[in-house]
């Protein structure tokens, strides 16, 4: 029978890593393909995993040491977790205006594992803090739940990788159409403007982003391919598409080219949502742009 | 090239609408001569607009009908 110390360091342990879970749900709202079913799913999970961290310690204590081996159970269903996004998201591709790109989704998938960990780090170093202090309960409960909340806002710092902002200043693009050709700050983009109504459509609605990389091995980063595919995904996902949508580099200066005809036509939109970009974990990234600042400001 | 050189292009040709005879060639595309530009420019719109595609004016003056 568990006695009331157990029980109220499983509870807070509980608490703390699904709380953990839901505050970096809420962190990265724009990767997620479906709200209310996909909060639910992911915050039961979150709940799962900070169960089996929260009762690891118990376990452990009560000498109970097979009880421990569920904890590769855990990273196993986590593993599930990171496969069944990837699943999920692939086969939205050809739903969307335009691909993520298989870089983007590895990213994410990866995103949704790590933060599965969140919650069972959490719990764990709460129930372990509660174990280790011999004071008053309530005492023990407050602290502990400080430490979550640093372990919390550590871990999250720790995960928050880059983004295009971070490495590049982003800049309006004038467009210009000479015969069939679109142009932008002078960077030739398409020939597919054939027809005089893409043309009017373009010259008309068409807005454009040209992205400056602020030193120039940045570049590394941004002429890779998935990275400026998942740049111009959440272009088209932030305005929506009406019709043509192009990336193109400029091998000279590295500037890189982001153009479309939207639906909603708001250029400091655009601007920002190219900026909020993630860098993808899987592109190759200089080190200078891997150091991360655990303290840094937002 | 980079990367994207390795990808197959994720485009192809439907089809190709010239004033020229000569370069009316057997191929995967619909190669279609035409007399006049008037009728070159119709044609083309007609049949990107029936498959939903794209069109390509070519220094030339032909045109290419390709889906992106």
């Amino acid at each position: 029978m568990l006695n009331i110390n157990d029980l109220t360091m499983i509870i807070t342990a509980t608490i703390m890593g699904t709380l953990a879970r839901i505050f970096t749900l809420k962190e990265d709202i724009r990767q997620y393909p479906s709200y209310p079913n996909g909060y639910l799913i992911h915050i039961v999970i979150g709940f799962v995993a900070a169960g089996l961290g929260a009762v690891a310690i118990p376990a452990l204590l009560s000498k109970n040491y097979i009880a421990i081996t569920f904890l590769v159970l855990a990273v196993q269903q986590f593993r599930d977790v990171r496969k069944m996004e990837k699943d999920s998201l692939l086969s939205l591709e050809e739903t969307e205006y335009t691909y993520r790109g298989n870089a983007y989704i590895d990213g994410i998938a990866k995103t949704f594992e790590a933060r599965n960990y969140f919650a069972l780090i959490v719990a764990l170093s709460v129930s372990f803090v509660i174990q280790i202090l011999k004071s008053k309960l309530w005492l023990e409960v407050v602290i502990s739940i400080i430490v979550g909340i640093v372990i919390i806002f550590l871990l999250t710092r720790f995960s928050k990788g880059k983004s295009v902002g971070d490495i590049a200043d982003v800049k309006p693009g004038k467009i210009e159409i000479k015969d069939s050709e679109l142009y932008v700050d002078g960077i030739f983009v398409s020939n597919i403007l054939g027809s005089d109504n893409a043309r009017k459509l373009y010259k008309e609605e068409g807005i454009a982003v040209v992205i400056y990389p602020k030193e120039d091995h940045f570049r590394v980063t941004l002429d890779h391919y998935g990275q400026r595919q998942a740049i111009l995904f959440e272009a088209t996902r932030a305005l929506g598409l009406k019709r043509y949508h192009f990336t193109r580099k400029d091998y000279e200066k590295g500037r890189i080219v982001v153009t479309l005809v939207p639906i909603i036509s708001d250029i400091n939109r655009l601007i920002d949502s190219v900026k909020n970009t993630p860098l993808l974990e899987s592109v190759q990234k200089s080190h200078s742009v891997m150091k991360t600042n655990l303290l840094r400001s937002e | 090239m980079g990367k994207e050189a390795n990808i197959k292009p994720p485009y192809e040709i439907l089809a190709f609408i010239t004033i020229n005879k000569d370069r009316v060639l057997a191929g995967n595309a619909l190669s279609l001569y035409t007399d006049t530009k008037e009728v070159q420019k119709m044609l083309t719109v007609d049949i990107a607009k029936a498959l939903k595609a794209d069109i390509v004016e070519l220094k030339t003056g032909d045109y290419m009908v390709i889906r992106v």
